[in-house]
């Protein structure tokens, strides 16, 4: 992440190819211009931890240094004509939506950490822009992280509460005989263990274990 | 078949006695003789049913339709001597693979790299539960045959569990002909209305499906977070409940506790799951300690043949849960006390 040796389009270069999605014609440049740096490999990873965040609770991306948000925080107290209130709300933007993840991400996580001056470097959108994605691009892994790290004891808690990313649990409403009812994870979370446990009767097994198997799963709200 | 000898044995009966006969229906309530062969037939086509999915081979697409949702799923069953397993793929809803192994189940959830063992006691209680001499199932329903249909491809014979009061809902069954295996099953309220049905609809038997390798299937959980849910056995007792009124026809089957877990909010608390049968239907009741922010009012619902209804009794929540009347939930949450 610390080098900008390569260009930004190389830089969608490689991006697509970790989604591999590089045209055929467009691997000899990439291919050139990765030789020539050093830190490719690193743009490489970054690309992959990034793709493996945005793609959801199944990832395996593990937050595992923390000491890269310190060094961030304080090469960017460390950066002239960054104000402070843009300091103070860098760490933790979770509520960031993914789409400017994606726009921002890519070409710009390169810049912020940089010891030798780049062309752009006089202009202090630019390098807001560039905090910016840092940040996003952080908060994205957090969060996915903090999913992971986190052990949910039910998948009905899994789908409503954490991976839906708030705090309150999902209520989904349900018609019945005495109107719209809501349904909400507790309830879930019964009602599977009734169909779990509860399911002592002399029905043959399958039927009554298919019955509850075959029972649908609430699906996990889309992203 | 013997069910066939008890049938005919009933018949002749009936005109001899000049007891109560109902068009349609074979029912000798008030004799004795003719309660236990009642007993033993209604007993005698459980077992059948029973053996039935012990010996099968099959692979079949069932369809369960509750509360106006439709749910399927993909199944595979294999069962060589002692051995029984079978394959769950759900083709509605999130995906999952279920795999259940004699009294082991393992459920994949691929959405969240999930895998989860359990070991479930209920699934294997079946001859044992028809066998001991608690087992009131004939008391408390009847067997009435309803004559041939065809079902996922296969000629079924039809029967109805009618319940014998209004404490419980009947069932419609539809077995296969050859060797007597449940193709359909239709749970009726009181008025024979269908509240929840499910059905093979499509079904190939005696299918090449191989034990071994649904196993290993089962085993293969190499980029999956494994998780074993904490369950405590206990009886209610010494939880300090009692059901004050016992419930005509159902019996405490076991108690278990759910230690809380910190990870979210709804489960931070220990909870008490008290399980209760009558053989064919089953209620669950939950106690968990009251919340006033989540426990905001008391209210029942009914999800298909699932019914719910909550109460709050001192300084707990209970949610009374199961395939049942609102009224039989009603006596439970309301014989349930607490002893200090």
């Amino acid at each position: 992440m610390q080098t900008p040796e390569l260009s930004p389009q190389n830089c969608e270069l490689l991006s697509a190819l970790a989604d591999g999605e590089l045209q055929q014609q467009e691997w000899p440049a990439l291919l050139q211009a990765c030789v020539h740096d050093p830190a490719a490999s690193g743009h490489w990873n970054a690309y992959h931890l990034i793709g493996e965040a945005l793609r959801g609770p199944g990832s395996s991306v593990r937050l595992t240094d923390a000491s890269f948000l310190i060094r961030l925080n304080r090469q960017l107290a460390r950066q002239p004509g960054v104000g402070p209130e843009f300091q103070t709300t860098v760490p933790v933007q979770v509520s960031m939506p993914y789409s400017s993840v994606v726009h921002n991400s890519a070409p710009t996580t390169a810049m912020g950490a940089r010891g030798a001056p780049a062309s752009n470097d006089g202009y202090f959108r630019w390098k807001r822009v560039a905090g910016f994605a840092c940040a996003a691009v952080i908060c994205a892994v957090a969060w996915n992280a903090s999913v992971l790290i986190l052990p949910s004891p039910r998948p009905q808690l899994a789908q409503s509460g954490a991976l839906a990313g708030d705090t309150e649990p999902l209520q989904v409403v349900v018609a019945s005989p005495q109107g719209l009812m809501v349904r909400d994870a507790r309830l879930e979370e019964l009602l599977t263990a009734h169909k779990q446990l509860g399911a002592t009767s002399a029905w043959p097994v399958p039927s009554g274990f298919l019955r509850n198997a075959t029972f649908e799963t609430p699906q996990s709200p889309r992203r | 078949m013997n069910f066939k000898h008890f049938r005919s044995l009933a018949l002749a009966l009936t005109p001899l006695l000049a007891t109560n006969y109902v068009a349609g229906q074979t029912h000798f309530s008030s004799i004795p003789t003719a309660a236990v062969v009642e007993s033993r037939s209604i007993n005698d086509w459980l077992m059948r049913m029973h053996e039935s999915s012990r010996n099968r081979t099959y692979i079949g697409t069932y369809v369960v339709s509750s509360g106006g949702v439709i749910s399927s799923a993909k199944i595979w069953h294999v069962c060589e001597g002692n051995q029984q397993i079978e394959r769950v793929e759900t083709l509605t809803g999130a995906p999952r693979s279920i795999f259940r192994h004699n009294d082991r189940v393992v459920t994949f959830m691929p959405d969240h790299k999930l895998v989860r063992h359990e070991k479930r006691e209920s699934l294997g209680m079946f001859p044992e539960l028809l066998q001991s001499t608690d087992s009131r199932i004939a008391d408390f329903y009847k067997l009435r045959t309803e004559g041939v249909e065809r079902v996922g491809g296969v000629e079924a014979d039809v029967v109805t569990l009618v319940p014998k009061d209004t404490m419980r809902f009947g069932y419609r069954v539809w077995t296969e002909q050859k060797k007597g295996l449940v193709v359909k099953l239709q749970t009726l309220d009181i008025d024979s209305k269908v509240l929840e049905q499910a059905a093979f609809s499509e079904l190939q038997l005696d299918a090449p499906v191989k034990l071994d390798k649904l196993v290993q299937m089962m085993g293969r959980v190499e980029g999956y977070r494994v998780e074993q849910p904490v369950l405590i056995k206990t009886t209610a007792g010494a939880e300090g409940w009692l059901l004050k009124a016992p419930v005509a026809g159902f019996k405490p089957m076991s108690c278990y506790k759910r230690p809380a877990t910190q990870t979210t909010p709804i489960s931070s608390q220990d909870s008490l799951q008290w399980i209760f049968s009558d053989g064919l239907a089953s209620v669950s009741l939950f106690v968990e300690p009251f919340d006033r922010q989540r426990h905001d009012k008391e209210s029942s619902m009914s999800m298909g043949a699932t019914q719910t209804m909550t109460r709050q009794i001192g300084s707990h929540w209970v949610t009374a849960m199961g395939e049942v009347p609102m009224s039989t939930l009603r006596l439970f949450a309301n014989g349930l006390e607490h002893k200090k």
